[in-house]
């Protein structure tokens, strides 16, 4: 299995500082435990891959991130996140902003029913009172750096479902970025996608992390040995291994990853 | 490339942006939750405000309001009983003929109608349950009535002349106007309701069930028969009952044609009252607390007649509802 | 074999068409009562329907007033139920969706949906004319409102629900408060939903009598003032249908025909309007 490309840069893996700080996380979907005693560090300016088999924990983990499971009651989580030195677990931690901190990308594309400008308006109009000309320069930066200020300059009015999927994840990523957050989790966010718009998503994400802390959950190896830094692989619920990419696709220390790795199952 | 990532200044108007925000949902959610339950408020007034009103009715008549058929305003003696009977026999007679046809449209629209004419004609029936009620009663009232005083009933009454119990059954004089007549337009006004629930009904019923059926040699039929209507059996009781809801409490089309009697003949030919025909036609006319209270009295029992109908017809519903998901 | 098989083939074709004839037997009373409404509406229809009032028996005229009064009495009960069933529906599909008292309501609003009007009608005149000593267009209107509520309390949750939840997280992950996700992700998904339900709702309430019978009562005048009794179409033409005077009769035809052609015209907008929305 030598044929998995993996990036060379693994040795070029900046060196910074904790930004997310998982401790001893559990996962409850009413009486079934997900998640069992995580312990996880995710690094600033670097993208971070959570790996594993269905059912593994690995969304659930992500979606702790940015507590988006608080919209559903039977859900809960025991334990600690720290970020920025603050625990996102407790109780009085605002929701919004964490997710004006903490933003998300989704396995779907979902463009809202609204305009291209106005999907990515929308973030900024939450926060801040921007003049007309002010707005359309974030919209512009966003849609750039997203790479689809191309195809989009021209048709900012227009529906943004009339968008190709591609072009529409594209977009949900700019209207992430839009709002300046500080981490971007992406819930496998190319396995809806043709090749080609995978290829520019990965690209992306390649820039973007010069920014951002990004964590991408994803079921497909090759993708994380692309474009991640750091992985951690998941297997019911519990976190077997995290390292370098390099080293968990080249020589892992746990036999279960070893298993995934190579195809056994999964 | 710091302009990426937000400054302290932001960072301290986004704090007071986001407390603003979590005042206002507090507000937002309050509000939905009172429209919501004032839905509850409105059934809850509606079963108390007839419950005191038909009260000195209650208290004057007891359980005898439900058993006398004598409706006299001036001597002040009210009974239910005419009324009731009305509503029920109407009602039955609509559903007996709503029934099969309701069910036969439906059956039609799902298995028989080519592509492309099915969107019209279920668009065509659904128009019978858009057109309003006292419509039905004024068409009932100078065209079906006289047609059937002229040449229907006639008809019936010779039919049945010899045989034993029905001819009493349909007894003349041909009035035109009467139970009969009134079970006959409800049937017209609820078979809308049934064919339209059945057809959704039936609708669901997963492809792979019925093929099965046919790969196994079964008629067009016998697929409907054993696949098709005991699978949607809970579904299309839901739509009966909720039919037979419509047809206990129409008021319009059945006050112009029942004919207005306050008595119960063995005869369905013959002319008689609903409980909402006689409220309509008696109400704003009523002098005197009993007979107002009275006619009140008849609405509470109509209401909880009409309750107990549709809540198990939504209990039905979310029976079959639930097996499907 | 061959006998059996050719029995069941009969029988089978011998309920099909029993299904066919069940359609053709409700398609002809369809054409059969449209056809006389239009036939006899029609007779009675011209400008003067439209300009004067309602007459005395015997007398010329129009249904002016009654028209008038309907449509003053169905736009009040519009404005009063829609946004109490868009409130109510929003809570059910989203602060409330899990709430237990949602089942609840949820029951009950379907039961409201299709119980007897002429109980509306005796329910408004205990709470509103009783105390207020009168009849009045107001009443008629909260009458008609109390049947607005429940049609639009259905379709607006039903619509709502349909959202599809990936896009309210998507709203949410930005960091926006759930009452901005409803009111700007999700009400704009849903609307052509929303305002089909309603559209579903003023025409229900366009042809409905028993309710009017006694809040609103009846007016042979011209009457625009709320606290007073106000005339509407349907009544109108309950009174003038059953009435011995010819003329009146061929008022109440026409007033008939009016009103049907506006119900079935606000149908047929509502649904043109529902498969648009769908397409998107």
């Amino acid at each position: 299995m030598n044929s998995i490309a993996v990036r060379a840069a693994a040795d070029n893996i900046p060196n910074t500082r904790e930004k997310l700080s998982i401790r001893a996380l559990s996962f409850f979907y009413g009486e079934a435990k997900a998640l069992n005693g995580i312990d996880l560090q995710l690094h600033e300016r670097q993208v971070s891959a959570l790996i594993g088999p269905s059912g593994c924990g690995k969304s659930t983990l992500l979606r702790v991130l940015n507590r988006m499971y608080a919209l559903y009651p039977n859900q809960r989580a025991e334990g600690e996140v720290w970020l920025d030195g603050e625990n996102i677990l407790r109780p009085e931690q605002d929701l919004n902003f964490l997710r004006a901190k903490v933003g998300m990308v989704f396995q779907k594309p979902t463009p809202f029913p609204m305009s291209i400008y106005e999907n990515i308006a929308f973030g900024l109009r939450l926060y801040e009172k921007l003049s007309r000309a002010e707005m359309g320069e974030r919209v512009e930066r966003a849609l750039t750096r997203a790479a689809l200020w191309e195809e989009a300059k021209d048709r900012l009015n227009a529906s943004a479902l009339g968008l190709s999927g591609g072009q529409q994840q594209r977009l949900c990523i700019a209207r992430t970025i839009a709002v300046k957050p500080e981490v971007i989790l992406l819930d496998e966010p190319t396995s809806a996608l043709d090749p080609i718009s995978t290829a520019k998503v990965e690209d992306l994400i390649d820039e973007l992390k010069r920014d951002f802390t990004i964590v991408v959950v994803t079921h497909n190896m090759q993708q994380a040995a692309r474009v991640a830094d750091r992985t951690a692989f998941l297997y019911l619920g519990n976190l077997i291994e995290e390292g370098p990419t390099s080293m968990m696709f080249n020589n892992p220390k746990d036999r279960r990853t070893l298993d995934y790795i190579t195809g056994r199952f999964g | 490339m710091a302009e990426l990532t937000m400054g302290a200044v932001q960072f301290a108007e986004r704090a007071t942006t986001l407390k603003r925000f979590i005042a206002t949902d507090s507000f937002f959610r309050h509000l939905t939750r009172a429209a919501a339950i004032s839905v509850l408020a409105i059934l809850f007034g509606v079963f108390v405000s007839l419950a005191l009103g038909a009260w000195p009715a209650f208290l004057t008549f007891g359980f005898d309001f439900l058993t006398a058929q004598s409706w006299n305003p001036v001597t002040e003696k009210f009974g239910a009983l005419a009324p009731v009977y009305g509503t029920l026999v109407t009602s039955l007679i609509a559903m007996l003929i709503a029934v099969p046809v309701g069910i036969g449209i439906a059956i039609f629209l799902t298995e028989l109608c080519p592509r492309l004419l099915r969107q019209s004609i279920g668009i065509a029936i659904e128009l019978l349950a858009g057109i309003p009620s006292i419509i039905y009663g004024i068409w009932g009232l100078f065209v079906f009535a006289p047609f059937l005083q002229q040449h229907v009933q006639p008809a019936l009454i010779d039919l049945f002349g010899g045989v034993p119990l029905l001819n009493q059954l349909f007894a003349g004089p041909p009035y035109g106007i009467g139970i009969f007549t009134a079970g006959l337009i409800l049937a017209i006004m609820v078979i809308p309701f049934v064919s339209s629930i059945s057809r959704d009904v039936f609708e669901t019923t997963p492809a792979v069930l019925k093929e099965s059926a046919y790969a196994l040699g079964a008629t067009k039929w016998e697929v409907i028969w054993s696949v098709v209507l005991p699978h949607g059996r809970a579904g299309v009781l839901g739509g009966v009952m909720l039919g037979l809801g419509r047809a206990l409490g129409e008021t319009m089309a059945v006050t112009f044609v029942i004919g207005n009697a306050h008595r119960i003949s063995v005869s369905i030919l013959a002319p008689g009252t609903t409980i909402s025909a006689t409220i309509a036609n008696e109400f704003t006319e009523a002098v005197g607390d009993l007979y107002t209270a009275s006619l009140i009295a008849l609405g509470f029992i109509l209401f909880v007649i009409t309750f107990i109908v549709l809540a198990l017809a939504r209990y039905m519903l979310s029976r079959f509802e639930l097996r499907t998901r | 074999m061959m006998s059996r098989y050719s029995r069941r083939l009969l029988r089978s074709r011998v309920w099909l068409t029993f299904s066919v004839g069940a359609a053709a037997f409700g398609l002809l009373w369809l054409v059969l009562i449209l056809s006389t409404l239009v036939w006899n509406g029609l007779a009675g229809l011209s400008f003067s329907v439209f300009t004067e009032m309602t007459p005395p028996p015997g007398g010329a005229g129009g249904l002016l007033n009654p028209i008038i009064g309907s449509l003053i009495i169905t736009a009040l009960a519009v404005a009063i139920g829609t946004p109490v069933g868009i409130l109510a529906g929003t809570y059910m599909a989203e602060y409330g969706r899990y709430d237990r008292i949602t089942y609840a309501i949820r029951f009950i609003n379907d039961i409201l949906l299709s119980a007897p009007s002429i109980i509306v009608g005796l329910f408004v005149y205990e709470i509103l004319v009783v105390p207020m000593g009168h009849f009045s267009g107001f009443a008629g209107a909260v009458a008609l409102a109390v049947i607005v509520i429940p049609v639009v309390v259905r379709t607006t949750e039903d619509m709502l629900l349909l959202v599809p939840n990936q896009m309210r997280e998507a709203a949410s992950a930005l960091g926006a408060p759930q009452w901005f996700v409803i009111s700007r992700v999700a009400y704009r998904a849903a609307q052509a939903g929303i305002i089909t339900g309603v559209l579903l709702a003023v025409a229900r309430i366009s042809g409905e009598t028993a309710p009017l019978l006694f809040t609103a009562l009846n007016n042979q005048f011209w009457s625009i003032n709320l606290n007073t009794p106000m005339p509407s179409l349907p009544v109108v033409i309950f009174q003038f249908a059953l009435s011995p005077y010819e003329d009146w009769q061929r008022l109440a035809w026409t007033g008939a025909l009016l009103i049907t052609a506006a119900v079935l015209g606000l149908s047929v907008l509502a649904r043109t309007l529902a498969s648009k929305g769908g397409e998107r």
